[in-house]
């Protein structure tokens, strides 16, 4: 009788070790450290059933995102997926708009790299506070558009957006330099204490600057005087 | 023929010798390179002229190489490893990704979501199942595929692909730097199945600005490796695959864009006759009918249809003890000991038979079907009265018995299409499929007029917000058909359609919360519809469902 797995006797299955087998791992870990630091900020902001965007409610989410990502490895490209993950809801507890733009820009702004780009053009939504408190040294570029209080608390860092932003942008900033590709909402620039934001096409609305320079399509429209 | 490295002073082919070398090679390769890939289930492959520049197509499940590009190789390359990295990547095609076209069609269907464009989608999921086929080939095989690359003319596509599989397998191909590609391409799970749709998004955005910025130049220039057309399917295969494709489907607008998009690579494929629909070429398919058909498929109704019925005759079953006055002639001497002794002496027990009857005819249908304003668009959205009238009729054109439908709306205003009774299921699933989207009012007496002389089931599907409601229920309770009504959702009309039925031998009337389970209750209705006349006239054999009539006879 004929064995019909005599061909296969002196098979010898030898998978190659690539690196690859080492690659994907590895972002998975980081993915998988990143989606756990979000939770526990959002097990932290979810105690009060309404996320309101209040000044001290942000620094303390800040803080507290400072916090749980003071141990983690991730590089910009594990960012740029968070943000695809957040946007898909894909193995994430839920999306708290507000919180999850301040742990990213937390991410953002203790990341190694000092340029960062991030494409979210084909994102769902608007993630909002991109670029908050980016400190000096640090570019940050998003392809996409983004949510309301995009480079809010500005501390010195390089905020370029390809696309349009919501309002507040560089709500409360200090110093460094935004600058919005296409249009922006009302109220840019409120509590401005310093720093440029230029807005390559229309502004809705001005907010009270204190101080700094907004700029309209090349134009001065706050700070004209300096 | 040499098998040299190229490096030592290997000497090309003689030109004129190169086919039947070529040849020679392959059937000598063939063997072993199946054999490596744990003998899938191809045929042989050929070696074909071609003016094209990419090294290979299938059809068919046939691996055809360019025998000009196999021979340009070769004379960078033993022809050893030109076949065998090109077949190696044929065969990982077919082992590995896509493997099936149902999974083609997600892939697909997946980068056609995202890019919304039919010739990027096309690229970025030829692309996709290029990286996870040769990734499979070069781990688990042992593939020279990446000599082939390294040795290979590139175009623009070839070169991020090589500056990938750089990265990813660790060898040097020496590809130009893509390293903001490459970064985001690196750490995909390319062989991990159950994730790549979720990595065919990663890698669509990551190559998105190179397809974009490349379209002009990759339209220009076929993929070297071949592009991984539809047509490479056997029509088993594509009914199978639409079948499925139908079920995943959000929409049935998602799936008429997506079949659309691969028609004309289907009809290449070969011969695909749905039932005279003219699935060839020339006659386009409509995807909407195509859609609510191969839905359907997956919710197959069995019918019962060779009856069982008394003999007439007796035959002895089973022992039971003699009593004197019993007629003797039935005893049994070989379990009597041959003794006449009541009590002890067995006598036979006799049951009538039971037979095979005359094959009874499975009952035509005459599915009326509610398109008015209040029932959902089939064209818009998953129509589950569509589908589920589909999945009815096609229970009927099974057994070979007819369909006639009647779509209405405001009938008696003109809103209405009837189709006779025919066996074509196209025709059948083209009527379910109109909607006129106004008034609800049923032509009553045309409808009587329909079924009044023939023994044909009628199958009413609406949300019984029928204008003359008390007037359908009167005229359907005096035939003498069998009516299966299903109604969606507690509307008024649904209530008194209910109440009204009750006191009616030949109505039986389904209803349902939710329009999603529409399919569900018509399916399992009828079996349980099977299963309850039996219960209630305990009969056990009679096939009641088929010979039913409005006074069934009483049994047993």
């Amino acid at each position: 009788m004929i064995n019909p797995f005599e061909d296969f006797k002196d098979f010898r299955s030898e998978a190659r070790p690539l690196p690859l087998d080492r690659l994907v791992p590895a972002h998975d870990e980081a993915m998988a450290a990143l989606t756990s630091g979000y939770t526990k900020l959002v097990e932290q902001e979810v105690k009060s059933l309404v996320w309101f965007v209040e000044h001290n409610r942000v620094i303390e989410a800040y803080t507290v995102a400072c916090e749980v990502i003071r141990s983690l490895d991730y590089d910009g490209q594990n960012i740029e997926e968070f943000c695809y993950q957040l946007d898909s809801g894909a193995s994430m507890p839920y999306l708290i708009s507000g919180p999850a733009g301040i742990y990213i820009s937390a991410l953002c702004n203790h990341v190694a790299e000092d340029d960062l780009v991030l494409r979210l053009r084909h994102m769902q939504r608007q993630m909002h506070f991109l670029g908050y408190r980016l400190p000096h040294g640090k570019t940050l570029r998003i392809e996409g558009d983004t949510g309301n209080f995009t480079g809010a608390a500005l501390n010195g860092g390089q905020l370029i957006v390809a696309g349009s932003s919501g309002d507040w942008i560089g709500a409360g900033m200090t110093e460094g330099k935004i600058t919005i590709v296409k249009n922006c909402g009302r109220n840019t620039g409120e509590w401005m204490q310093g720093g440029e934001i230029w807005v390559g096409g229309r502004i809705h609305g001005l907010g009270r600057s204190v101080s700094g320079r907004i700029y309209q399509a090349g134009e001065p429209v706050v700070g004209r005087e300096r | 023929m040499s098998t040299e490295d190229p490096e030592d002073g290997w000497v090309p082919l003689d030109r004129d010798r190169v086919g039947t070398v070529l040849r020679r090679a392959l059937n000598r390769l063939w063997p072993m390179v199946r054999r490596r890939h744990l003998f899938p289930e191809l045929p042989s492959p050929r070696l074909e002229s071609s003016p094209s520049r990419v090294a290979m197509e299938i059809r068919e499940k046939q691996i055809i190489l360019n025998l000009d590009y196999v021979a340009e190789m070769s004379r960078v390359l033993p022809v050893e490893t030109v076949l065998t990295a090109l077949l190696d990547h044929a065969v990982s095609h077919y082992t590995c990704c896509p493997w099936d076209l149902t999974t083609h069609l997600r892939l697909y269907s997946r980068a056609k979501e995202i890019l919304g464009d039919v010739d990027l989608a096309r690229r970025a999921t030829d692309l996709f199942m290029d990286v996870v086929a040769d990734t499979h080939a070069v781990k688990e095989r042992q593939s020279p595929l990446p000599s082939l690359y390294r040795h290979a003319p590139r175009d623009t596509a070839d070169e991020l692909l090589c500056s990938l599989f750089e990265n990813i397998w660790g060898v040097d191909l020496g590809a130009k730097d893509h390293r903001e590609e490459v970064r985001r391409l690196s750490s995909i799970p390319y062989l991990d199945k159950r994730r790549w749709l979720a990595s065919l998004s990663r890698f669509i955005r990551a190559i998105r600005p190179f397809l974009e910025g490349a379209q002009t130049e990759m339209a220009r220039e076929q993929m070297r490796m071949g592009d991984h057309g539809f047509r490479q399917y056997r029509p088993e295969e594509i009914e199978t695959a639409l079948r499925e494709f139908a079920k995943e489907v959000d929409s049935p607008q998602q799936f008429v864009e997506i079949f659309e998009d691969i028609q004309n690579d289907l009809q290449a494929s070969g011969a695909c006759d749905l039932e005279g629909m003219g699935f060839g070429k020339g006659c386009p398919v409509d995807a909407n009918w195509l859609y609510y058909m191969k839905l359907a498929e997956n919710y197959a109704l069995p019918v019962k249809k060779i009856p069982m019925r008394g003999s007439g005759n007796l035959h002895p079953h089973s022992h039971r003890p003699w009593e004197i006055g019993q007629p003797v002639r039935e005893v049994d001497p070989w379990s009597s000991f041959g003794k006449y002794l009541p009590g002890i002496t067995q006598i036979w027990e006799r049951r009538q038979g039971e037979i095979f009857g005359t094959k009874e005819k499975t009952p035509d249908c005459l599915i009326i079907i509610d398109s008015s304003g209040s029932m959902v668009d089939p064209r818009a959205r998953l129509s589950h009265a569509v589908l589920g009238a589909g999945c009815a009729a096609d229970a009927y054109l099974r057994n070979e018995a007819h369909v006639a439908v009647y779509n209405f709306s405001d009938a008696l205003a003109g809103g209405k299409e009837h189709l006779p009774f025919t066996k074509s299921r196209a025709l059948v699933y083209r009527v379910l499929c109109r909607y006129f989207g106004g008034g609800t009012a049923l032509d009553l007496p045309e409808i009587t007029s329909l079924v009044r002389e023939i023994e044909a089931d009628i199958f009413l599907i609406t949300d019984m917000q029928i204008t003359n409601l008390d007037q359908t229920i009167a005229r359907l309770s005096a035939l003498n058909n069998r009516v299966t009504a299903v109604h969606v959702g507690k509307k008024p009309g649904a209530l008194r359609f209910i109440k009204a039925a009750k006191r009616t031998a030949n109505i039986s009337v389904f209803g349902v919360e939710q329009p999603a389970d529409i399919p569900r209750i018509v399916l399992g209705s009828v079996r349980s519809y099977l299963a309850d006349r039996k219960r209630k006239h305990q009969v056990t054999e009679e096939p009641v469902y088929w010979s039913w009539t409005k006074h069934p006879p009483k049994i047993g």
